[in-house]
């Protein structure tokens, strides 16, 4: 499989929960070119910012979804 | 002789007809006539010249199961012109449950509410253990109406003890559990109410997310039997599960001929397809003849923080993040150290960070002087001589971090976008969430939103479809038999207001829940008169005594 087979994080940005706390959407596009939103709380959003990308929000667009994953919310839980 | 007679008002009856013109007698609890220049002697007239006359408006989505037992008015909501909720909802009741079980379930209503322990302990006896000893209890003092939900997870802890929060439940379990909703819509509950989403004090699923479809099924099939509602908290954050579940509810909507309602929905712009995706399942299920109602919220969704606890509010700047998520001593040392500080402010951009944080408001209720609670941080920023990033460091330092900003109007605010949302017959406007989230963020005054946002900013509904939509559309979801609108020999539920500046106030907080706890609230603006069963409630800016509120009897 190559990189640009991968799910990929495309766009990533802060948003309003509904209990009033920020919340992490991130959007993916999948190995089959579909694109999809996940919706983050903020203890896992901060965990996969604390990831690869090293940072801010911005940091994780581009970066491999399930690695991203698999490096901190998951080995996390 | 009548007992009131609201005279010259405007009167929009609820069922989505023209304004007219009229008289509102009301004798005996209930509407006595409704017409123009009613003849006939009153012992209270109440000139509504000016103002509109309509039936009491309806929440169908609160919490206030607790409060109601101290607080008859659920205040502030009957201010609102509120005269009838619904609490118990998102698989949360005060009943039944047996006294073994009501730690637990106290744990999960602070979780959900954010009362203080004094609210259980120290405001009011616990006096049932079964729904009907609930019903009593609350009918002591009410001064607005309720229809209560039972709650799945309740209902599950009285049967299956323990067990209710770690598996799924045995088939004479289920049946067990049948019998006890049976036992409580014939006490007089509204529905049963469930949750695939909510957690409790320790972060454990409630007890309804254990449950099997085929429980699920059995517990629809008795509200079949009473023709009641299924209430459910979906995947909210989710569109595709949510979508899953509007098809269950659907199909559990067409086999056992129960009404079904879901909530949250809410549009955000950063999910935009969300919402839309949604109503359309809901349309097409609709179409089958399902009952499906998506509850959505007026009122935007603001976002709070303080630096006590890190926030994503500051995700899109890095070194903020990571000096955020230090521990609480490590972060104190990085925020006091001006090579840090100055770096942090640096990244909030050339301004200061007066783009990104400048409208951010000082809320109150915490340790902030009250000099400055309401005020922008720009203004403040400003007036103290520094760029808005470094006055919220400071200004935090100054309190021990305990200052809470609020970011306004971050989701569920793109007023062209829900306006049709709203307006589309097949959304229920609800999910306020009364009674609830009591330190986080006000859940009142979505009525009054509803008309300055929905009404009169921006056209998309009519002021009586507006009324319509809050009183009968809401009445006859919920089976609440001769209320939600201004007919002969229905309940006198009534609210006067000014239809040219009905609104909600700013939020604020008080200190008025048991032990001095913190909540905040919004005023009512517009209200001029609250009618619950024919006794006024609420006028000129005050609570009367009245305390007709009842249970409300169901279709």
């Amino acid at each position: 499989m190559t990189q640009r087979q991968e799910a990929i994080v495309v766009a990533a940005e802060i948003a309003a929960g509904h209990d009033g706390e920020a919340e992490l959407v991130v959007r993916v596009r999948h190995e089959n070119g579909v694109v999809s939103s996940v919706v983050l709380d903020g203890e896992t959003g901060f965990r996969l910012m604390g990831g690869p990308g090293g940072g801010g929000i911005e940091a994780l667009v581009g970066q491999p979804w399930r690695r991203l994953l698999a490096e901190t919310v998951l080995e996390g839980s | 002789m009548y007992d009131i007679l609201i005279k010259n008002g405007l009167v929009v009856d609820g069922s989505g007809a023209p304004g007219y013109l009229a008289d509102v007698a009301l004798k005996d609890g209930r509407i006595a006539g409704v017409g123009p220049d009613l003849a006939g002697e009153a012992r209270r007239v109440i000139d509504a010249k000016g103002r509109v006359v309509a039936p009491g408006f309806i929440d169908p989505h609160t919490h206030f199961d607790v409060q109601l037992l101290w607080d008859g008015a659920a205040k502030p909501a009957l201010e609102h012109g509120i005269t009838s909720v619904v609490p118990g909802n998102c698989s949360l009741s005060l009943a039944p449950l047996r006294a073994r079980d009501r730690a637990t379930v106290v744990g999960m209503f602070q979780q959900i509410e954010e009362m203080p322990p004094e609210a259980f302990t120290q405001a009011f006896d616990w006096t049932w253990e079964d729904f009907a000893g609930y019903r009593a209890a609350l009918e002591k003092n009410l001064a607005i109406n309720v229809a209560p939900l039972v709650g799945h997870s309740v209902i599950r802890l009285w049967v299956m003890g323990a067990a209710a929060g770690q598996r799924a439940a045995q088939p004479e379990e289920i049946s067990a559990m049948g019998d006890l909703l049976r036992e409580c819509l014939e006490a007089g509950a509204v529905g049963l109410s469930t949750s695939f989403v909510d957690v409790d004090e320790n972060g454990r699923p409630v007890p309804s997310r254990h449950a099997t479809s085929e429980e699920l099924d059995g517990l629809c099939a008795v509200l079949g039997e009473f023709g009641r509602m299924l209430q459910i908290v979906p995947e909210f954050y989710d569109v595709d599960i949510t979508i899953a579940r509007i098809d269950q509810l659907a199909e559990l909507s067409l086999k056992h001929g129960i009404p079904t309602t879901l909530s949250p929905v809410f549009d955000s712009l950063a999910t935009p397809d969300n919402a839309p995706r949604a109503l359309a399942r809901v349309a097409e299920q609709a179409a089958r003849g399902a009952r499906v109602w998506p509850q959505m919220q007026t009122r935007p969704i603001d976002i709070s923080f303080s630096l006590l606890r890190p926030s994503l509010f500051f995700g899109r700047f890095p070194r903020w993040v990571r000096v955020l998520r230090l521990p609480l001593a490590e972060r104190l040392a990085a925020l006091t150290d001006p090579e840090t500080v100055a770096k942090l402010v640096a990244d909030t951009g050339p301004d200061g960070g007066d783009r990104y944080m400048g409208d951010l408001v000082v809320r109150g209720g915490d340790r902030a002087p009250a000099g400055i609670v309401g005020r922008t941080l720009g203004e403040i920023a400003r007036e103290r001589g520094e760029a808005p990033a470094l006055a919220l460091i400071k200004l935090s330092l100054e309190h021990g971090l305990d200052v809470a900003f609020l970011a306004a109007n971050r989701g569920h605010d793109a007023t062209d976008r829900i306006g049709p949302m709203l307006a589309n017959p097949l959304v229920h406007i609800g999910a306020s969430d009364g009674g609830a989230h009591l330190a986080s963020f006000a859940t009142y005054g979505d009525t009054g939103y509803l008309f300055s946002e929905y009404v009169r900013k921006s056209g998309a509904l009519s002021l009586e479809a507006a009324v319509r939509k809050i009183t009968a559309d809401t009445a006859e979801i919920w089976g609440l038999k001769e209320r939600g609108r201004l007919r002969e020999g229905w309940a006198g539920d009534v609210v006067v207001f000014d239809p040219d500046t009905i609104a909600r106030g700013e939020e604020h907080p008080v200190f008025d829940m048991p032990g001095d706890g913190m909540r905040y609230v919004r005023d009512a603006i517009g209200i001029d008169t609250v009618v619950v069963n024919g006794q006024v409630a609420w006028t000129a800016g005050a609570y009367t005594d009245a305390a007709a509120g009842a249970i409300c009897a169901l279709t």
